[in-house]
């Protein structure tokens, strides 16, 4: 167990150094989220289109846009498995004394990294916008934690996606037709009251709706109500996508 | 004695129906240098990743110094360096840091950690480089680098799929010699395959040679080159006729196997030529026939790998199969 928290925090580590040598890829990772916070944003809370209970429609969508962005770190991240898996990495890692649950769960809580600095860079361009956080520093940790825990969980989904592929191709578009639906079929953007009623159903099984509602609840609207469900759905799913991406691990290393 | 691998009936069969390992037996001593010579496809790479633990055989069995790679795959693995035959470095970051994290995830104790891995770097000629990143490195610092992280946990045994594929001669020997220190100093038991017929023949105790997932031969090199028994003579006799009887006495010797004449060279295969030649000599010169020159030729570890590998050869692995000797009684190679 020791041994396996030891694999997970370097993994972590080695993610930290890697992003501290190439910068670009944050930068321009950052260029979708505060497009959709400026001109979204912006627009629809001029045309007040949206009833989100008194709050500007850009405050509204914050948390929805910076889990957008940590889904789209988790699932590309999850998915360059399929170009790992023709390289030495993946092999030499698998003769290191770790264990296989390790090794995935190192590996999906390595997209957290990558995902909170994503989201660090989206606060202060909110900010600027006039977006206007809740000032309590412990909500604001246990938020970045929720973030940080979510995106493992899709970067294990995204894992297991990897195993069912056969070459590297596409994987572009296969990450875009997971994220996409994802994302939409959630609370991100709209209140889910709004959505016509399949997509209604999608959204209460969709992690991400659960993700938003603790993340607005902290951040923006103060409303915790739902904390705990929330806290309870993503660990079960976490913990359900890291069994699953194990066991279809083999299929990779193989 | 335990054995640093044994192993018996391995198979595998990859999905999609591929046999890459039809029943491979193997035994390496504790200490040896082992080199696995096969064609392309012949099962090497699937060997040894069954023997790092990374999947299991679809059946048979076998062992790293007496723990079993599948159902002690945790305590094999930490006895075991290796190197992938693919490049197994992170790239975007330095060569001290790809060290550094291999050996937190190793659990190497923090307070010498540094120590231990500017002294690895060190040794393997990449103290220079070690702030540099990856990517800016060669192939052979890269593979320099790859060892090196390898033997950060001084393993007893060392598995290493083609180490020195793509380096030039200069490179290759300085990994060799690190290899063979590692031997001397630490008691490292290396498992290498290769495509360098001339590496297997320097660097090697034991030698195998593996064709489509079966293990056709083993042995020392020498052993190998000698079970060929095929040594030739070639002695050019200018433009005179070698008349039959003069054949036939050749023929009757007693360690010759055959002779033919090709223009105005004498063919003779024979089992030991340093042995064989004077006996010849002495025919061409009762017959008063004039030599201009005389070779031999001994199978080289490219002959033994033609015969048991047939002729499938990887690209890039060029030798020379023959070499001349301008005079008879000349020094005779090795
Ligand atoms: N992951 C895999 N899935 C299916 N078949 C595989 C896989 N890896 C190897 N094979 C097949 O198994 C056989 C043995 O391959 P292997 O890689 O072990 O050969 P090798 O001796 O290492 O060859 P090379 O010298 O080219 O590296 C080949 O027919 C290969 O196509
Ligand atoms: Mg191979």
């Amino acid at each position: 167990m020791n041994d396996s928290l030891r694999v997970v925090l370097a993994m972590m580590e080695l993610e930290l150094r890697r992003l501290r040598n190439d910068r670009t890829e944050v930068y321009t990772r950052a260029v979708q989220p505060v497009l959709w916070l400026a001109v979204f944003g912006l627009v629809f809370s001029e045309i007040h289109a949206i009833p989100t209970n008194g709050i500007p429609y850009i405050d509204y969508i914050t948390p929805g846009v910076m889990l957008q962005s940590v889904l789209f770190v988790a699932v590309l991240y999850g998915l360059t498995l399929v170009w790992e898996r023709d390289t030495g990495i993946l092999k030499k890692l698998l003769v290191a004394p770790a264990s296989r649950y390790a090794i995935v769960i190192g590996r999906s809580m390595s997209s957290g990294v990558r995902a909170i600095i994503q989201v660090l860079i989206v606060i202060p361009v909110a900010l600027l916008l006039g977006v206007s956080f809740i000032p309590n520093p412990a909500y604001f940790v246990v938020a970045l934690a929720i973030l940080f825990v979510i995106s493992g969980g899709f970067a294990a989904l995204s894992i297991i996606v990897a195993s069912l592929l056969k070459t590297r191709e596409r994987f572009m578009g296969i990450g875009q037709a997971l994220i996409l639906p994802l994302f939409f079929a959630s609370n991100a953007l709209y209140p889910i009251a709004l959505m016509p009623h399949a997509l209604q159903v999608v959204a209460v099984f969709n992690p991400l709706t659960y993700a938003v509602d603790a993340v607005r609840g902290l951040m923006i609207t103060g409303n915790l109500a739902l904390l705990p469900l929330d806290v309870a759905v993503i660990a079960l799913f976490d913990i359900l996508m890291f069994a699953a991406a194990s066991l279809s691990f083999r299929k990779i290393i193989e | 004695m335990t054995f640093a691998i044994d192993a018996k009936g391995l198979e595998k069969v990859y999905k999609g129906n591929v046999a890459a390992l039809a029943g491979v037996d193997l035994e390496v001593k504790a200490g040896d240098i082992f080199a696995l010579l096969g064609p392309n496809g012949a099962g090497k790479t699937t060997l040894m990743r069954i023997l790092t633990t990374q999947f299991k055989p679809t059946s048979g069995e076998a062992h790293i110094f007496g723990l079993d790679v599948v159902r002690e795959g945790g305590e094999v693995r930490k006895v075991v360096g290796y190197v992938p035959q693919e490049t197994s470095v992170w790239s975007d970051i330095n060569g001290y840091e790809n060290l550094l994290i291999y050996a937190k995830i190793y659990g190497l104790p923090s307070q010498s950690r540094k120590e231990v891995i500017y002294d690895m770097l060190e040794s393997m000629g990449l103290r220079a480089a070690a702030e540099q990143l990856v990517k800016t490195y060669s192939g052979g610092m890269i593979r320099k680098l790859e060892i090196a992280c390898a033997m950060l946990i001084r393993p007893k045994i060392l598995f290493l799929d083609e180490p020195t594929l793509g380096l030039d001669p200069a490179a290759r020997i300085a990994v060799w010699k690190k290899l063979a220190s590692f031997k001397m100093e630490f008691g490292t038991t290396v498992f290498f395959s290769t495509h360098y017929m001339e590496e297997a023949n320097a660097y090697s105790d034991e030698v195998a040679i593996i064709n489509m997932g079966k293990m056709v031969t083993s042995g020392t090199a020498e052993e190998l080159k000698h079970s060929l028994r095929g040594e030739l003579i070639k002695v050019s006799v200018s433009d005179h006729h070698v008349d039959e009887h003069t054949l036939g006495l050749i023929r009757g010797l007693k360690q010759v196997n055959s002779v033919v004449v090709a223009d105005a060279t004498l063919i003779v295969t024979v089992e030991d030529a340093e042995t064989a030649l004077p006996g010849v000599m002495d025919v061409l010169r009762s017959a008063e026939i004039p030599v201009v020159r005389i070779a031999t030729t001994k199978p080289t570890l490219d002959d033994v790998f033609l015969r048991y590998a047939g002729t499938t050869r990887a690209p890039g692995a060029a030798s020379t199969t023959e070499r001349v000797e301008e005079e008879a009684g000349g020094d005779h190679r090795e």
